[in-house]
């Protein structure tokens, strides 16, 4: 008998028992939805932390002061300049924040983060200008009354394109907006675009005292120097702070794509996780299959001693049975595709990182729809095929 | 099983001629339906020999035997038989399904064979749907589609009205008529008496062979 042939017989078969055809199906509808929803939702994950964290800065390494030092940050702005000597460095871009109120001369205000920093901070931190122009070494230098709104500030004030020129307050004293930074967008708990930037010397000299820093930004060259340049940082910081061989470092150099490794495996492990959950429904979808292939065969014992008695071969019933066991595993493997895609783009839409398709899963899925199929129809239908025609034809 | 040994059929030779009309008769027990079994190739003797067309059934294989029950003979059984919720037009193409025979020639000769047994109007229909007699003509037409030249009917009439199973009985004549070996099974003497040729048999063994008067 044709393939063709069989695969009629099993749709007409699946067409008299829809209901029956539908449960069956149900569990491997579920198993393939949530091996494909959970693996995009592990993907999703990865990608929206890969794209988090070089939204940050490329190349970047952060240096901070470490709980050991008593009191206020133990790194400086000369540690800042002694550090963009060392080779590998493109970019340092020491900061210092606090919290602030800006206003406009209509009075509009908000509160926000405002950094002192220097010309290097666009490309540490890998921020673009929309309008006007960023810190530049010359206002840096002088620690000019100058500022850089965040795209979330200039929202909050009102403040469009035709802002650049114009004058803020920053708590009280008057600033002028030299640019307005291009959206980076991403979480809401830490925005990056809510802040505003002005020179480090006019944080120094209006709103925090002192010569030390929160953290020195570090951008390098190759993102091969990393490891070189960290370590570099390292020993340089330790000299400069007279820290002896045995003591502890009153600063870390966090590594970014450390931090990403680090991230991407445990979402690559999650996924793992996820996905291998998933298939214990699929599994479990596969002994539904079973059962019921058993329970037909059961059922449909005098059906199968008549077919033989008609002249059906051994193969043509174990081909009748194996193909309905395969259709019903893959159009519920197909049904299950689209829930899990459907699934998949609802929770892209809700967590924010969109809609994602990877082929790879669906393959896996369909793959595996088929195995399943295969595995517990296998033995349903040579218990059908292996039936003597005489013994069949006396069951009732 | 295998602790006793039942022996269907002992001693029980017999030759049946191409185009004869047969009735096997006996009560229940008295191994009809293994005489049936093992004629319609559906299984072979455990002893002894069956030859059909001069090929020894023991010999075959399981496809082998499945091919000649495919070409060879048509089965028309007591309970009808039909595939269930399966039409009438597709219950009698089934055979050609197994010979491989594509669908446009199965529903051109199914249609045909039902035509014949008067069951045109009734080709879409599911067996629930059909009376006991129009079953049976069905099951007929399902055993003639494929033109075999033995007919094994295993109480044919059994659970027909007396109409109806004497239409099956007539009709039956009428295939013998044609040319077809036919072999009915029956308990009932008076069914068996339409046959050119009773074999009575009696736990196991043939008790009596005699032609029609």
């Amino acid at each position: 008998m044709k393939l063709h042939e069989m695969l009629r017989l099993a749709l007409s078969r699946l067409r008299q028992g829809r209901m029956r055809a539908a449960l069956t199906m149900l569990g491997v509808v579920i198993g393939v939805g949530s091996v494909v929803a959970l693996v995009s939702v592990g993907k999703g994950t990865t990608v929206d932390i890969t794209n988090r964290l070089s939204a940050l800065g490329t190349n970047l390494l952060t240096v901070s002061p470490s709980g050991t030092a008593a009191g206020g940050s133990t790194l400086t702005v000369d540690d800042a300049i002694a550090i963009a000597q060392l080779d590998g460095v493109a970019g340092v871009a020491p900061e210092i924040s606090t919290s602030v109120t800006v206003g406009t001369t209509v009075a509009n205000t908000s509160t926000t983060t405002l950094v002192g920093t220097t010309a290097d901070y666009a490309t540490v931190r890998s921020y673009t200008v929309w309008q006007g122009t960023f810190l530049t070494i010359p206002t840096v230098e002088l620690g000019l009354p100058v500022a850089v709104l965040g795209a979330t500030v200039a929202t909050d004030l009102g403040l469009g394109a035709d802002a650049v020129g114009s004058t803020v307050t920053i708590d009280g004293l008057p600033f002028q907006v030299i640019g307005i930074l291009q959206p980076k967008g991403g979480s809401t708990f830490n925005d990056p675009d809510n802040q505003v930037l002005v020179p480090l010397r006019a944080v120094q000299k209006s709103f925090v005292g002192g010569a030390s820093v929160r953290t020195i930004g570090v951008s390098t060259a190759e993102a091969s120097d990393m490891t070189t340049v960290k370590n570099a940082i390292a020993e340089l910081l330790r000299v400069r702070h007279g820290i002896g061989a045995s003591a502890s470092d009153d600063f870390s150099v966090f590594d970014q794509t450390q931090l990403l490794e680090t991230a991407t495996s445990i979402s690559g492990t999650l996924s793992l996780l996820l996905g291998g959950i998933a298939s214990i429904a699929l599994v479990v979808g596969g002994i539904g299959i079973m059962n019921i292939m058993l329970v037909s065969v059961r059922e449909r014992t005098r059906e199968i001693g008549i077919r033989k008695a008609l002249g059906a071969k051994s193969r043509d019933i174990l081909g009748q049975f194996l193909i309905e066991a395969l259709t019903l595993s893959l159009l519920g493997g197909a049904i299950g595709v689209v829930i899990g895609l459907a699934a998949n783009a609802l929770i892209g839409r809700i967590a924010g990182w969109g809609f994602i398709f990877d082929p790879g899963t669906i393959v896996i899925a369909s793959v595996f729809s088929v195995v399943v199929g295969l595995v517990f129809g296998v033995w349903p239908a040579r218990q059908a095929a292996r039936l003597d025609p005489v013994v069949a034809l006396r069951y009732e | 099983m295998g602790a006793v040994r039942v022996h269907a059929l002992r001693d029980a030779t017999v030759t049946i001629d191409q185009g004869e009309f047969i009735a096997i008769v006996g009560q229940s027990g008295s191994g009809k339906t293994t005489m049936m079994s093992i004629l319609g190739c559906l299984d072979r003797p455990t002893a002894g020999r069956y030859e059909l067309d001069g090929r020894d059934v023991n010999t075959l294989s399981d496809d082998q035997l499945a091919e000649v029950r495919s070409r060879t003979i048509g089965f028309v059984f007591q309970a009808y038989d039909l595939l269930p919720r399966t039409s009438a037009l597709e219950n009698v193409a089934t055979p050609l399904l197994y010979q491989g025979i594509g669908r446009r020639e199965r529903i051109r000769r199914a249609t045909e064979a039902l035509e014949r047994l008067g069951m045109g109007h009734r080709l879409t229909h599911e067996p629930t749907e059909m009376s006991g007699g129009e079953q049976q003509r069905v099951a007929v037409a399902r055993a003639l589609v494929t033109e075999p030249s033995v007919l094994l009917a295993d109480e044919p009439t059994g659970n027909l009205p007396v109409q109806q199973g004497l239409e099956v009985l007539r009709l039956l004549q009428e295939l013998h008529d044609e040319g077809r070996t036919v072999v009915m099974i029956t308990h009932n003497p008076d069914v068996a008496a339409i046959a050119s040729r009773q074999i009575k048999l009696l736990d196991g063994r043939i008790v009596a062979e005699e032609a029609a008067a």
